[in-house]
Parts: C-alpha cells; structure tokens; sequence
C-alpha cells in the first residue's frame, strides 16, 4: 500500500533538499556572501514547482487505457494503442502566455494611435550591456554604408572628387596618355556628310566594343576581388563609380546615333513619299521640283505661311487616312477559283439541310450555319448574287423573260432620288453599289438589284407583258405610277395604295417601296419594312381569293420578294404565314380557299420542306393531309382542289421523300371516284372508300384532253373569272356536260401522272410492295375500263406505262427485300453489383463511392471542429479580457487607495506637526507669561 | 303549372286549398278580369259538389270544361285540376266505393260517378298528348295523383290499378308519339326513379307493351324510357321508397331486389327481342355494361343479342365488343371464335374510325394475356401495321406504342423486327424471299396467317412519315427496348385538329429555316435554255 498523501510529500521535499536540518547562522552568512543563496532559492522554486505539478491530480490527463484490443483501437501496426497524454494546465498556461503576448498588447494599445516605435538596438533586451549595444549599433551603420553603393547610383558618386573619362581619370597633369583631341575620328555626327554611313559604323562597332571591354572589366575586378588579398572599401567604390560614369556616357552615345539615323532617314523622306504615292489612283498633287523634301520643311524653305502648310499636311493626311488600303484577302479570284467557292458553299448549305431533314440540328450546327453566313458576307461582290441563283444566271437571264412588269429606267432615277434625298454622298452610292461585300444582311438590296438586271434583260425586247398585256414600258400599266410610296402599315393601307394601280404593276409598286424603306436609309425603316413583308403575306392571299384572277406573274413576283424579305425577317414572316394556317386549319379545314392553296405553294418555295421539323412547313402539310383525310370530295371541284393539294404534297417531300399516307389513299380514292366502271367493280385495299356521288364517274372517252388549271378549284357557279369566262358563257350551260368531262379526264390523267411520282419517290422504302400493292391493282382496274372503251388512247398509254414502271419496281423491291434486322445494337451491359471489400477497413474512415459527397461530408467535419475551436477561443478570449480588465481595475484601485493613504498620512503628519509648534507655542507662551 | 302541382302535393292538400286562390292571384301577372270570373266560377262548382250530391251533376259541367279543345286561357287545366280534387275526395270519402246496402239508388250513383271518372281519366289521357308540353305535365301529375288514390281508396286491389288500371293505360299513352320527351322525362325523374314500385310496375307494363307492339316509333320510346333508368337498387334493404304506403304482406314482390330484377329483366329482353334500326341497337348496345347487364339476373340471355350484333360486322361489332367483354369478364362467359371474330374487327376503316380510342382500349384488354399464342399476336400486329400504310397520323400513334408493348410481352414475336437469317438457311428461304411477305392478308383465320415469319416493314417505312412525331414515335422499335410499356392512354386521343392545335399553339421562338435558293419561277414554266427543271406542280398545272 502506496504511503498516504501527506507522506510522500514530505518525502519528496525531503529529497528534493527543500527541508533539511536547518543551517547555522555562519553557514548562511557564507551562502549568502558567495551567492550560493540566491541559486539555491531558484533551485527550490524549481523543486517545488516540480513537487505541486507532481501531487496536482488535475496537471495531466490520459486517456482511460484499454485493455483489450478492438476495432476502434488499433494502430496501423496492430497493436493496442496507449491512450495518449495531455497537460491541460500547461496548454492552457501556453494559451494564457500567448494572450499575454497578442491579445493583452492589443488591449493596451487600443483606442491609441500613432506612436513611436523604437527600433534602436537592444532597446528593449535587459539582458545587453551599454557596450554591446553601441558595438551592435556601429556594427548595422556601417553595413547600411556598405549597402548603398549600387552601381548606377550617381549621386551617391558625387562625393567622390574624382571625374572620369571611359572609365579614366580625367587628369590633364597624366601627360603621358595621348591627347586625342585631334583625332579624325574624334569628328562629331554634325560633321559628317550627306553619305555619312561610313562615319557611323565605325563609331558603331566602337560602341560594341566599349560594351565588350566594359564586360571584361567587370569580370576583372571580379576576379580581382577573389584573387587580391582584399581591395580597400574605397577602391572598389571607386571602381564602381568608374563603371557607373562609362555607361551612362555609353548611353549618350547611342542615343545620338539613333538621332543621326533619323536625321538621315528624314532626309530621304520625300523620295518614299514619291514613291509611295505614285501608284495610288487618287491623282495626288502635281510633285513640286523639290517634292522630295517633307512639305512641311518644304513649306518653310519657301517662306510659305504655316497655317497653309499645315493644312496641306492635313489634306495629305485625310487622304491618306481615306485611302483604301489594301486587303490581302480580296484578290481577284480565277474563275474556277469562284466555281469552287461556290460549290463549296453550295455543298455546306446542302449538308445543313440534309442534316435537318434528318431532324440532327443542334446548337452547334446554328452556330455553323452563322459561320457560313459571315463567310458568305466576306466572299466576293458576287457571292450574294449566287445566292439567290441570279448570279450566275444572269447571262442566260438575258435570252430569258424577264417579270416584264418594272421597269429598270426608273428603278434607277429611284435610287439616284434617294440618294440626294437622303445625306448620302457619291461615295455612299458607291457603297450601295458594293453592298453585298458590306454585310449578309443586303441580301434584299441585292435581290432588289438582281430582279433590276433581269429587267434588264426584259429592256432589251423580251418583255411579255408588251406583248401580252400592253403595259407601256415608261411608268406601269397606266403610265401613272408615282415613284414614292407610303410604307403601309396594315394590308387596308395597301388596298387603299394599290386601288388605283393595276394589278400588273404591283410588283414594281413593292418593289419601290422596298426600295425606299431600305433598312440602310434610316434605322426605323426595319420595323416599317417588317411590317410590310407581313401585308405581303396577307396580299397574296388576298389577292387569289378575289374573283377577278390576278395574272401568276403576279403572284410569283410578290412570293419571290416575300422569300427575299425573309431571308431578312424570317421570324415575321413565319409567324405570317402561321397565322394564315391557323385561320386555314380553324375556320375552314374543309374548303380551303384559293388564297390558301397559294399560301400552301408559297410556303413550299419559301421554306425547306426536307426538315425533319419547321416551325412552317410541319402545321402546314398537317393542314393539308388533314384536308385530305377528312374531307370527302362532294363536287368535281372538291377532286380538284385535293389534287392541287396531292401535287403540293408530293412537291414537298421532292427532297426528304417521306412517306403520306394520306396522299395514296387520295389519289386511290379519286381513280375510283372517277372510274366508270366503279359500280361494277369490287371494292379492293385497305384503303378507307370514300362514299362518292355518282356525278363524278367518267363517263365517255371523248372528252378533249387539256391541262388542269388552276382555277379549276373555283366552282364553276361563281367562277366566272379565268378560263371558264373565256370559253364563253353563253354556252355554258351547253358546254357544260363537256367541260366537266374533260376535266375529269384531266383529273384522272393528272392522278396517273402523280403515281408516276409517287413510284420514283418511295420505290425504295421497305414497305414500298405492301403500300403499293394496291395502287397497282387499281390500275389493272382501271385497265379494264379502258376494255370497255371507257378510256381515251393518250390516257391509256400513260395508264400502261405506269402500270408497267410500278410492277417492275414492285417486283425490284420484292427481290430487294430482306427481313428487319433493326436490333443489331450492342447488347446492354447489365448492371453488376458485386459487393467491393476494403483490405484493411477502418471504421473511422468513410467509404464513400460518392466522391462529390464524400468530399463534402469531409468540409462539414472539418467546418465543425473549426467552429468549435474558434468558440472555444472566443470564449477564453472573452475570459481572458474580463480577468485583465479586473486585475487591471484593481491596481487602480489600489494605487488609489495608497496614493490617499499616502496623502492623509501626509497631511495628517502636516496636522501633528503643527499642532506640536501649537502646543509648543502655547507652552512657551504660557511659560513666557 | 308549378303552383298547381304543387297544390296537389299527397297531404296537403286541404291546406293548399284555402291558400290556392291568393298564390294564382299572385303569381298570375296580370289576370283578367274574365278569366278571374272563370276561376270563380271553377271554384264555385268544385265547391257546390263537395258540398253536396245534388250538385254532383256540376261534374259533368266540369267535363265540359276539360273537353274543350283549344282554349287559350287555361279553363281545360283549371277544370282538370278542380276535377282531380273533386274526384280524390270523394274517393277519400268512400263515395265511389260499392255502398254495403245496395240501395238501387246508391248503386246509381256510384255507377254514375265511376262512368264520370272513366270520361275524366280519358280526358286526362288525351291531354297527355297535348301538344302543349305544360299541359302534359299537368296531365301527368293529375294522373298520376290518381293513381295513388285509386290504388289507396278504391275496394279493387291496388294490384289491379296497377296491372290493367289506370297506370297500364298511363304507360300506353307515354309510349305513343305524341307525349313529348320531356314529359318522358318527368315521368322518369318525379316518379319511376324516386318510387321503387314505380319503378317495378312500369317495367311490368313495359315488358307487356313491348311484347305486344312491335312497331318502331313504341320500341323508341320504350328504349328511351328503359334507358333513362338510372336507379338500380343494391340490395333489398334500398327498397323502401314507396309511393303507395307500403303493404301490408311482407312476402310480396315489392320487397324483394330479385323480383325488382326480374320484371326489369323482362321488360328488356322484351325490347331486345324486336327488330331494331342500326340507331337502336347502338345506342342498346352502348348501355349493355352499365345499365342493361346490371338488371339481368342471367346476364347470358343477352349473349344471342350481342353475339347476333358482334357478327353484324362494322361499327356495331366495335359497341358490342365492350358488352361482350363484360359478359367474358364478369359471367365467365365462354365465346368460341372469339380472337378470329376480333382479328375479322381489323379492317381498312378500324383506323379511321371515331371509335378507334374505344376499340385500342378493349384490343389491349384482350390482348394482355401473356398466355396467348405468339402467331395470333404476331397476326395482330402484322395486321395493324398493315393498316398503319393507310391510316391517319392519330391511328399510327396508337398502333406503334401498342406493338411495342405487345413485342415487350411477347419475345417470340421479336423476331418480327429483328432475324437473322444465316447464309446456309437463306436457300430454303429462297421462296420466302422471292414472294417478298409471308403473311396473309386475306386469311382471316388469325392462327394461319404466318404473321410470324414476317417482318415489320411497314412501321419501317413510317419511320420516315412526314409528321416529325410520328416518324420519332415509330423509330421506337429499332431502338433499344428499354422502356417496360408505353402507357397507350398517351397516345389514344389525338386527331389531326388536336395535332395541328399543338403545333399551332406553339410560340415561334426561333426563326425559322429559309430556303436559301429563291426560285426564278414558282408558277409559270422554266424557258427551255435555263437548264432548270420545272417543277411538279408547273408540269402537271396550267397557271394562265
């Protein structure tokens, strides 16, 4: 059993000689004189620290051993690990130190500012004697000397007496060296000749050396330094003051050599000047004899004024600013150089589209297609034109018609009446000119220019409308045609524009306001211009639905400007033509008017009708195969009007050859409504039958054979524009039996004609013998019609031919065919789970798969402890000041009381004192008396 | 004629009585002063033969008054009305039942009385088919009040009231083409549907009429009647709304839910046996689940109804197919041929049809079955995709998803779009690949088609439809089978207008694509020295 508490503390201070026998009064003494008193006092106290840190149950703090070893305690090397040690009383002595240190020094300073610091030597150390710190303090002046000689400091030199010249002492007494003053060479640049070269290369090379020799000198004194015993401190200053002076006198040197290279080029400035402006195509102004001289030395060798002078100068400068400079780019390009161009622009355009047709547009491919549109702005002047087709067309364009309906004479005077109009100069014109090399987005300009040259053409006497409509070739129809126009703003704005203008000239109408409202002219112009383009739409439209038939020239005019206005405002004109479907699919999806069938036509040259998805063309075949599907044809114009939709189908799918069900079935539907044979016939396909008036059979051979025209989609009823006026209305009712038979005829051939397209667009889809099946039956039907003489030769050998054409390709797509192999994908990995094992697993480690939250679960651990930290800093922090500002308070407190003390003592002292000379007084007098 | 209806209220009707000259007055905008001296006068009779048998001869004045053919103030209906209380009191007061003395003179009275009220129940009857739909419905609830007292007061057995009584004639009249629906209506509404012996007895009388009369205009309305039945009563417990106090035998038919059931049966298979127009059987065979078969006790007594429609072909196969799934599903009917008869459903209209969305609805039911045959599915589908060539954007948007869940449920039928045919085969194949198809379209028999050893072209080809979605939704086959199913609700109800809506709806948000050529000529020809072809539409179209 461990000796109780008490015990082992005298024990220890037994040992520790802290009590002990006690000492004599000479041994003190003895101690004391030699000092060994005070040691041994230091000593003890260190023994008894010692002994309370020991007996202190609190000093140290161990984590509890475990005994036994479990997955929580293992080292790496596997043992148990020993609970670890911690001295709480000397971690918090070590904190209370370092407040002591920081947060105590900024507590007395605060509220304090400005001071003095005191950097003097050992100022604050009590342990240096006065000796040592004045050693220390001579010891940093003199390096502070040593330091300041850098090699470039002049001023520092200043002091030293000596001057130097390259490097030597400028001494006249040293007569030995050689006065050089005479040299040749010594020649200053003034001195030198117009072909002063020679002169200066050898200073140059001089210099050169200067510098090289400079270098050997410094590696000189270098190796000086190393192999010399030592070089007084004053030698190498002057050493370095030497070096200092030769580069600086280097530097002169070059910079007036550099002054005479410049003099020299000036000199010769005039004879650049002369050359460089020989070859512009601005004529500059007649060389003056002396042209070779700076005009503005010039000018002063003459005496001329300097303002007059300066203000050539500046003329000169301007033109030189105007001048156009040259662009390495824009050289003229061989003509298969542009071929190839232009096939190449061709081949990106057609690979975007093919790209859309199969739906892969993505951001990128927008991003492309800009590119493209930035390249085609850089490309050549003509480069917008190919763009259009007018370009390279514009020869043949020539023998060709032209519209035959503006006029070019006018367009002409149009743009020079702009031109002055506006603040235009000559140059600007000249810009217009180029437009097409400014920017991509003058395509209308050009296309307005473009149509400008086929009328061109049409000047030069192959003008229809001269010869068909008579239109006088001066001003429009009625030669009355104003030249200026107001931007309309809603489609009642153009009706009330074009009610007085035939319908001729409408084109050359759009065309002068376009012009006039060119976005270049003014900034509001591609709003007013946007606007416009979408009245156009409405037009259009409008213009086919009025029962007097607008000539097709017309109509292909103004579709081809809205295509050229789109190309401008696509998104208006887009949302335009949207609008007139919705109206279309809402208010009549089944009697469509003439006005939508041209809409439909519009939006088929207008827009790409391959894409895979278009904002335009999806809603618009949707309307159309809607109307095919739906309605069932009631008259023969119905049948008419569906097979105009059918062609359009069909010429929308020219390039991305898709599938319409819709658009077979039609054309079955229509071979059986007008087969005369019908009601003898068995229904075959699995095509829905529509139930068809008995009107629409065919019913006699004889018929005429003509074309279907377009405003057959009128009914007859109230058709009284178009053909059906020209064959005479009085016979009409005649006639009427015979028109109509002749346009079933015409349907029927028309029908066969489609087949014929629908084979050469979908013979090579997979399903082609399935869909196709029946349409061949049907014609084998209709071949026996033509048995019973129902049928007209020219129809039956169509009828033969096709029928023909789709049993071969039948057969060929029969023979082609292969079952599906659609599933040739990489088979699926399946998803593996086998459970992953962790070598040495270590509970205290997270095994996070999930990297991001593995990371962040880490932040989190780490954020808490060092929040718990900073509080529990804090809070010390806060313990500390209170504990300071207590102790604090009470040393002043204290010193207060000690100082009144001190005061009533005093005064008290003052009382007695002279309350005794009282007494005393008293006394003596008392004593006198 | 609310406020007389109202007036006549079982009940209460001696208090309405003091009360029924103010609330005419009132709500009368503005009577005048001689139609206000005829309700006097109607009342002043009614009154004098309440008070008292001499003036029983008031009631024949009154008869007048109801026969008078066209009046345009309301003096038939006020009659009527003051005949109708005149009546039901004095039936109340035993008046018109056979005196116990049988004093000749009593005799004569009451026989008197009872001829007075045949004359006034045909009056009553003929103004049922008024053309005037008040009047109607006056007539009715006059009717119909004495009904309740006749049955009540009368010492025949209400049985009788019933069966050849007043009401069997009432329901003789409502059938005829006179009574205008909505009085059918109130019948229905006021009485049939509130009052279960009500309803049991004009299932009874219907039951006869339609048996009886076969002629077209009766078995319409007969059907209109049966269908508007809505109430069908759970259990026995729910039979307690009577509209004659309840009677007195516990064990009568009244109580019972199958009795309820039977007469209800009755009457329809009554109507079913009769021929019907096209019109009819649809509209029959659209309640069959829900408002026939629930009544049937023996719900197989409808199979030769719908077995007859199912074969009729066309749309009316498509209605009775839900009537039949009913009966497969619910009466764990056997129908042999079923899948055939379905397969033979499959024709070239299926798809065009407005009840395509019901029909895929039931096709899937049907097909769900994992346990059926791989040839006859593979039929189906090879069948549908067939029909896919010819049919509108909405019916390939059904078809597609509905092959890929079948493909999905049945692997054997994957080789419809995936097989591999090695090089040694291909010679015995040689046949099959010369005659490009093996499947049969016109076998009907779905087993024998050899549907199985096709492919699937068709929804091939439809991966390039012009319409962007139907062209994506099609690509789901050649893709990676990944999904488990397609919910087919998804797809069902689309049309061209909700799809044209869709796309018209949307917001342009980015321009749109512009054909960068500008063509030279849109309408008119090409000059024969451009080198440029003209297109479709200016070969084959003169634009002059």
């Amino acid at each position: 059993m461990a000796p109780s508490q008490l015990k082992r503390l005298k024990l220890s201070l037994r040992e520790q000689g802290v009590v002990g026998p006690q000492k004599s009064k000479k041994q003190k003494k003895q101690a004391s004189q030699s000092g060994a008193l005070k040691e041994s006092k230091i000593q003890r106290n260190a023994a008894l620290q010692e002994i309370r840190e020991r007996f202190n149950p609190f000093e140290v703090k161990a984590t509890p051993k475990t005994k036994y070893e479990f997955a929580n305690n293992r080292t790496i090397a596997g043992r148990v690990a020993k609970g670890a040690v911690s001295r709480p009383g000397v971690t918090k002595g070590l904190g209370e130190e370092n407040r002591r240190r920081t947060l105590l020094v900024e507590m007395q300073r605060r509220k304090k500012v400005g001071g003095i610091l005191d950097r003097r030597f050992g100022e604050n150390d009590p342990t240096m004697t006065p000796e040592e710190k004045a050693l220390e303090r001579f010891v940093e002046e003199k390096q502070r000397n040593n330091r300041k000689g850098s090699l470039f400091d002049l001023e520092d030199a200043e002091d030293d007496d000596e001057l130097t010249h390259f490097g030597q002492a400028l001494s006249f007494n040293r007569s030995a060296e050689v006065d050089d003053f005479n040299e040749a060479d010594l020649g200053g640049p003034d001195e030198e000749g117009p072909d002063g070269s020679a002169g200066e290369r050898p200073q140059k090379r001089r210099r050169l050396q200067n510098t090289a020799t400079s270098s050997e000198d410094c590696s000189d004194g270098g190796d000086n330094v190393g192999s010399e015993i030592r070089k007084s401190k004053k030698e190498i200053m002057a050493e370095v003051i030497a070096k200092s002076k030769l580069h600086k006198y280097e530097r002169q040197q070059a910079k007036e050599d550099d002054d005479d290279l410049r003099a020299e080029l000036d000199k010769s400035l005039p004879d650049l000047y002369a050359l460089m402006s020989a070859p512009t195509r601005l004529g500059s102004p007649p060389l003056a004899p002396n042209a070779s001289m700076n005009p503005d030395s010039l000018a002063l060798l003459n005496g001329t004024e300097r303002s007059k002078a300066d203000k050539e100068y500046d003329e000169r400068l301007r033109q030189l600013a105007m001048e156009q400079r040259a662009k390495p780019t824009l050289r003229t390009l061989t003509e298969e150089e542009k071929l190839q161009r232009e096939v190449q622009r061709l081949k990106e355009l057609e690979g975007q589209r093919l790209r859309r047709m199969k739906g892969e547009l993505g951001e990128s491919d927008l991003e492309a297609e800009e590119e493209v549109q930035a390249l085609n702005g850089e490309g050549d002047p003509t480069d917008e034109e190919y763009n259009f087709g007018l370009g390279p067309g514009l020869v043949e364009e020539r023998q060709s018609r032209g519209l035959g309906v503006e006029d070019e004479d006018e367009f002409v005077i149009e743009d020079n009446l702009l031109a002055s109009g506006s603040d235009f100069d000559t140059s600007d014109a000249d810009e217009v000119d180029e437009a097409g090399t400014e920017s991509s987005d003058d395509d209308d300009q050009e296309f307005v220019q473009g149509l400008l040259s086929s009328e061109d053409a049409e000047r030069e006497g192959f003008g229809f409308s001269k010869d068909e409509a008579g239109i006088a070739m001066a001003n429009g129809a009625t030669g009355e045609l104003a030249y200026t126009y107001r931007c309309p703003e809603t489609h009642d704005d153009l009706l009330e524009i074009v009610r007085h203008i035939a319908v001729q000239d409408l084109p050359t109408v759009v065309q002068r306001i376009r012009a006039l409202y060119h976005p270049k002219l003014a900034s509001e112009n591609k709003a007013k211009l946007a606007t416009f383009a979408k009245i156009l739409v409405d037009h259009t439209s409008y213009l086919a639905n009025q029962p007097k038939h607008p000539p097709f020239a017309v109509l292909e005019a103004l579709i081809r400007h809205i295509h050229s206005l789109a190309k401008t405002f696509p998104e208006e004109i887009g949302r335009q033509f949207r609008s007139h479907l919705k109206s279309f699919h809402e208010l009549r999806p089944n009697a469509p008017t003439p006005g939508d069938l041209i809409v439909l036509t519009a939006i088929a040259s207008v827009f790409p009708t391959s894409d895979h998805f278009h904002q335009v063309v999806t809603p618009a075949i949707l309307c159309m195969t809607r109307y095919l599907g739906q309605n069932i044809p009631q008259s023969l114009s119905d049948l008419v009007v569906g097979t105009y939709l059918v062609t359009l189908c069909l010429q929308y799918q020219k390039l991305s050859k898709r599938y319409m069900p819709e658009v077979v079935n039609y054309t079955l539907n229509t071979l059986w409504a007008l087969s005369p044979g019908r009601t003898k016939q068995a229904r075959i396909g699995s095509f829905p039958h529509h139930s068809l008036p008995e009107a629409l059979r065919l019913s006699s051979a004889t018929a005429a054979s003509r074309q279907l025209h377009f405003w057959d989609v009128v009914p007859k009823m109230n058709g009284n524009g178009g053909r059906n006026s020209v064959e005479g209305k009085g016979r009409e009712e005649v006639d009427d039996d015979d028109v109509n038979e002749s346009l079933k005829a015409a349907l029927q051939d028309t029908h066969i004609a489609l087949i014929n397209n629908m084979i050469d667009l979908w013979a090579g889809k997979a399903a082609f013998c399935e869909a196709f099946a029946t349409v061949h039956m049907k014609l084998q039907q209709l071949g026996s019609d033509s048995a019973l003489g129902y049928l007209r030769a020219v129809t039956e050998t169509r009828l033969c031919e096709t029928s023909f054409k789709l049993n071969r390709h039948l057969q060929e797509s029969m023979a082609a065919r292969t079952p599906l192999r659609l599933h040739k994908h990489k088979p699926l990995a399946i998803k593996t789970s086998i459970p992953k094992f962790e070598e040495s697993y270590n509970p205290d480690k997270h095994y996070d798969l999930d990297r991001d939250r593995a990371e962040m679960s880490k932040l989190k651990a780490e954020y808490k402890r060092e929040r718990k930290g900073a509080l529990r800093e804090l809070r010390k922090d806060a313990n500390f000041i209170a504990r300071e500002n207590l102790r604090e308070k009470k040393e002043r407190d204290s010193a207060y009381e000690k100082k009144y003390k001190r005061l009533v003592a005093e005064i008290q002292g003052e009382e007695g004192k002279e309350a005794k000379n009282y007494e005393r007084e008293k006394g003596m007098r008392k004593g006198r008396k | 004629m609310p406020e007389i209806v109202n007036g006549l209220k079982p009940g209460k009707k001696r208090k309405r009585k003091d009360e029924e000259p103010e609330i005419r007055k009132k709500s009368r905008r503005a009577p005048k002063a001689q139609e206000r001296h005829l309700q006097e006068d109607i009342l002043g009779l009614e009154q004098k033969i309440l008070e008292s048998r001499t003036n029983y001869n008031s009631i024949h004045n009154l008869l007048d008054y109801v026969r008078v053919e066209i009046s345009a103030d309301e003096k038939d209906v006020l009659a009527a009305v003051a005949l109708c209380r005149v009546f039901c009191r004095l039936m109340a007061a035993g008046n018109l039942n056979k005196p116990q003395d049988k004093a000749s003179n009593e005799v004569t009275i009451v026989q008197w009385l009872k001829g007075k009220l045949q004359e006034y129940e045909d009056e009553l009857l003929r103004l049922l088919e008024n053309e005037d739909t008040g009047r109607q419905s006056t007539a009715l609830t006059l009717l119909m009040r004495l009904v309740k007292e006749e049955a009540t007061h009368l010492d025949k057995s209400d049985e009788a009231v019933w069966r050849d009584g007043l009401f069997q004639r009432l329901l003789r009249t409502m059938v005829k083409d006179g009574v205008a629906e909505d009085t059918r209506k109130d019948l229905i509404e006021k009485y049939v549907e509130e009052y279960d012996d009500i309803r049991y007895y004009t299932f009874a009388r219907l039951a006869d009429i339609s048996s009886k009369d076969a002629s077209e205009t009766v078995l319409q309305n007969t059907l209109s009647i049966l269908a508007a039945i809505e109430s069908i009563p759970g259990s026995g417990e729910d039979l307690q709304d009577f509209y004659i106090s309840p009677h007195s035998k516990a064990k009568h038919d009244l109580y019972s839910l199958t009795a309820h059931k039977r007469q209800a049966q009755k009457a329809w298979m009554a109507l079913l046996r009769q021929p019907h127009t096209k019109a009819q059987r649809k509209s029959i065979l659209d309640l069959t689940s829900h408002r026939i078969a629930p009544w049937f006790l023996k719900p197989e007594l409808l199979l030769d109804f719908l077995t007859d429609s199912f074969n009729m072909g066309g749309s009316t196969s498509l209605m009775a197919l839900s009537g039949l799934f009913y009966l497969i599903q619910h009466k764990n009917l056997d129908y042999p041929q079923f899948y055939p008869k379905l397969y033979s459903l499959l024709d070239s209209q299926i798809l065009h049809s407005k009840h395509r969305s019901r029909f895929f609805r039931l096709l899937d039911t049907f097909l769900a079955s994992t346990h059926l045959p791989a040839a006859l599915v593979a039929s189906f589908i090879k069948r549908l995709s067939r029909l896919t060539l010819h049919a509108p954007p909405s019916g390939i948007v059904v078809v597609v998803p509905w092959i890929y869940n079948l493909l999905k449920n049945h692997p054997s039928c994957t080789f419809m779009i995936h097989r591999n045919s090695e090089l040694d085969k291909e010679e015995d194949e040689g046949s099959l690949l010369r005659y490009g198809d093996p499947f049969r379209m016109d076998e009907m028999d779905p087993m024998e088609t050899d549907a199985i050893d096709s492919s699937l072209w068709e929804i091939q080809m439809l991966q390039t439809h012009y319409h962007p979605n139907v062209a994506t939704i099609a690509k789901i086959i050649s893709e990676q089978f990944t999904k488990q199913a397609y919910n087919l609700e998804d797809f069902l109800d689309h049309s061209y207008g909700t799809m044209l809506d869709a796309e018209l709806k949307k917001d342009v948000k980015k321009a749109p694509e512009i054909e960068h050529e500008i063509p030279k000529r849109i309408f008119l020809k090409h000059d024969k020295g451009s080198g440029k072809e003209d297109s479709l539409l200016v070969k084959l179209w003169n634009f002059g």
